[in-house]
């Protein structure tokens, strides 16, 4: 499964996630903070400037991710214009379509890798309180290689459904589609813990 | 019975199946390929689950993409894995589903449950769960259940791969009793010797078709001469 | 029970959920589609109970805000929690536990009936307050008019706490001991 990280390098992917993350907590606290139709267009324009900065496809894959948000830009507008306040909504429209633009842009700049290192350094203090970071590090780990193949044996059992039906699967597939990934856990546990498991639990 | 005239499919723009034409009235049909020259999703296409980018595709008369309802009566597919396939936990329900399905009316789903059953001398298995089967036994399920609902032609989506001997001998006897059309779909020659007709599938297109036994031993050849080269880089799938 | 096997089952179920999000749409009964991975976030609590569904729920949100693709339609990343639907996303570790918790505590019931209120009240009460919140927050809007947008959905939503019930008592008919809500 590939993460969301963009293919086109930009010079944030060099930066610091850590770092990343906080300046996005940052601005989304000052976006959020601020009632102006000027500060939040420049800030609107500002995003703009940086999905622009990579070329034009890092461009089109970043607005393209907005999309999404369609509806919520069209209630918001025809609420504003029904109330009277198109200010209002506009710094509204603005500052939502900001902070999820910058947001995405963290997203899309920072590797699985280096995300999973902010989590593990703002974790490590609380292996003392009992939390298992080993067992979390494994447990992601586990998610990301099952994904797919309980996907494709959930594609599996739809299929065989759809060979004897005239409609799609109906919700019954889910039950048997349970019972394969709690199988899978029984079998993955059992390699685990032929491998060592989480005895004498992790000095990584 | 089968009948495929220019048969296209690309999957996100990757083609995977190219000018496929097969016209055949054998009962024992055989479609050989390497893993991945497209023989699973030709299977698919056979079976109704995929339609093609453009041709014609009739199984027994019947256009299986599109008009649903009649390819539940004319075309029925065993996929490899039964944990794949079952969807309920007891024998009855698997083996009704598709029959409900068909719109048959209860009782007569009932009767067809237990004259399947009958026949492979295994009415007690009427109120079973699934789990207290073998796999062997599970995939017999499988091949009930669709031979409760008597299409005419079966396909089979690589039947053997995995079964040990004992298993794969009484599938394979099982097999030969079935009255309808079997399209066995499979890259291993040996199982299918005594079919009539066989295709082929080398990358998506028709590489022969004809009797069976001349078109496996040309399979054979051919693999045999793949696998002796040392190039693994060769190899697919 | 041993920690390799909650971590597993608690990791294959984050996937199950994310594996419902890339299976192409089911149909209920009428041909009506839903969307399964809905049901993913009840079924954590009904089937794995409060603890691990809630721990499942934790590292589904976590795995989706350090960017991976794992909700419906290969969305994920950073950009979800500053959404107006940031709430119904943060909101999920919350909903599997409670829905856990009454799974667990409606023992005497039918399994059925037990798993189908559990996730009335964790996956849906539960989540719109953490929704409706988020919501009202991202678009400025008072709490009651932000509740107002999503009553649409709460029909659809109530359909699938019925499922979940239904679901939890086939998969309790087949495995009884994978239902762990039930211990």
């Amino acid at each position: 499964m590939i993460s969301l990280t963009s293919p086109v390098r930009t010079r944030a992917h060099d930066w610091p996630a850590g770092a990343k993350i906080a300046g996005l907590c940052v601005a989304s606290v000052v976006l959020f903070a601020a009632p102006s139709v000027a500060v939040q267009t420049m800030a609107a324009c500002g995003v703009l400037v940086l999905y622009a900065l990579p070329g034009r496809a890092f461009f089109v894959h970043g607005l393209l991710r907005l999309w999404p948000l369609w509806p919520f830009v069209a209630v918001l507008i025809l609420w504003h214009l029904a109330i009277a306040a198109p200010r209002e909504g506009a710094v509204i429209v603005l500052r939502m379509l900001s902070a999820v633009g910058l947001a995405n842009l963290v997203t899309m700049t920072t590797t699985l890798a280096a995300m999973m290192d902010v989590v593990n350094r703002l974790l490590r203090p609380f292996a003392r309180l009992g939390v298992n970071l080993r067992a979390i590090e494994l447990a992601a780990a586990m998610v990301i290689r099952f994904t797919p193949v309980l996907a494709q044996k959930g594609g599996a059992l739809a299929l065989s459904w759809r060979a004897r039906s005239r409609r799609l699967a109906g919700w019954r597939v889910i039950v048997p589609f349970l019972v394969l990934a709690l199988d899978d856990a029984e079998h993955v546990a059992e390699a685990l813990r032929a491998r060592g498991g989480f005895e004498g639990d992790g000095q990584r | 019975m089968l009948h495929l005239d220019a048969v296209d499919l690309a999957i996100e723009e990757r083609s995977i199946l190219r000018e496929i034409s097969i016209a055949t009235d054998a009962r024992r049909v055989a479609v050989l390929g390497r893993n991945g020259s497209g023989k699973t999703t030709l299977a698919r296409v056979v079976a109704g689950l995929q339609r093609p980018n453009s041709g014609i595709v009739q199984i027994a008369g019947v256009d299986v993409a599109r008009d649903r309802r009649g390819a539940l009566g004319a075309v029925g597919i065993l996929f490899q894995n039964p944990d794949h396939q079952i969807i309920f936990p007891t024998v009855e329900e698997e083996l009704a589903f598709g029959l409900a399905q068909m719109g048959l009316p209860k009782t007569e789903v009932v009767e067809r449950v237990r004259t399947v059953l009958a026949r492979f001398g295994k009415s007690e298995w009427q109120y079973a769960a699934i789990h207290q089967l073998s796999q062997g036994q599970r995939q017999l399920v499988c091949l009930m259940a669709i031979l409760a609902m008597a299409p005419e032609v079966i396909v089979l989506d690589e039947p053997f791969a995995g079964l040990d001997i004992p298993t794969a001998m009484h599938l394979a006897r099982v097999l030969d009793a079935v009255e309808g059309t079997l399209v066995h779909i499979t890259h291993d020659p040996r199982m299918i010797l005594d079919y009539e007709h066989a295709v082929w599938i080398e990358g998506g297109a028709v590489q022969m078709q004809g009797p069976a036994a001349r078109v496996a031993q040309a399979f054979e050849a051919a693999m045999r001469e793949l696998g002796a080269r040392d190039d693994l880089t060769d190899l697919s799938g | 029970m041993n920690t390799e096997r909650n971590v597993a089952q608690i990791a294959l179920f984050t996937a199950l959920i994310a594996a419902l999000g890339l299976i192409p749409q089911l149909t209920l009964a009428f041909g009506v589609p839903i969307t399964a991975q809905s049901l993913g976030v009840m079924l954590c609590g009904t089937v794995l109970g409060a603890r691990r569904g809630c721990y499942a729920a934790l590292l589904f949100v976590g795995l989706v805000a350090l960017g991976l693709p794992l909700l419906a339609g290969g969305r994920g990343g950073l950009g979800l929690f500053t959404a107006p639907t940031a709430g119904f996303l943060i909101g999920f570790p919350a909903a599997a536990l409670v829905t856990g918790l009454m799974t667990e505590r409606l023992g005497s019931m039918s399994i059925g009936w037990a798993a189908g209120i559990a996730a009335a009240l964790g996956g849906i009460l539960v989540l719109y307050i953490f929704g409706i919140g988020g919501l009202a927050l991202v678009l400025g809007r008072s709490v009651p008019e932000a509740a107002l947008l999503v009553t649409a959905f709460i029909p659809g939503d109530i359909i699938k706490a019925v499922l979940a019930g239904l679901i939890t008592a086939a998969l309790y008919r087949a495995r009884p001991h994978a239902v762990m809500s039930r211990g």
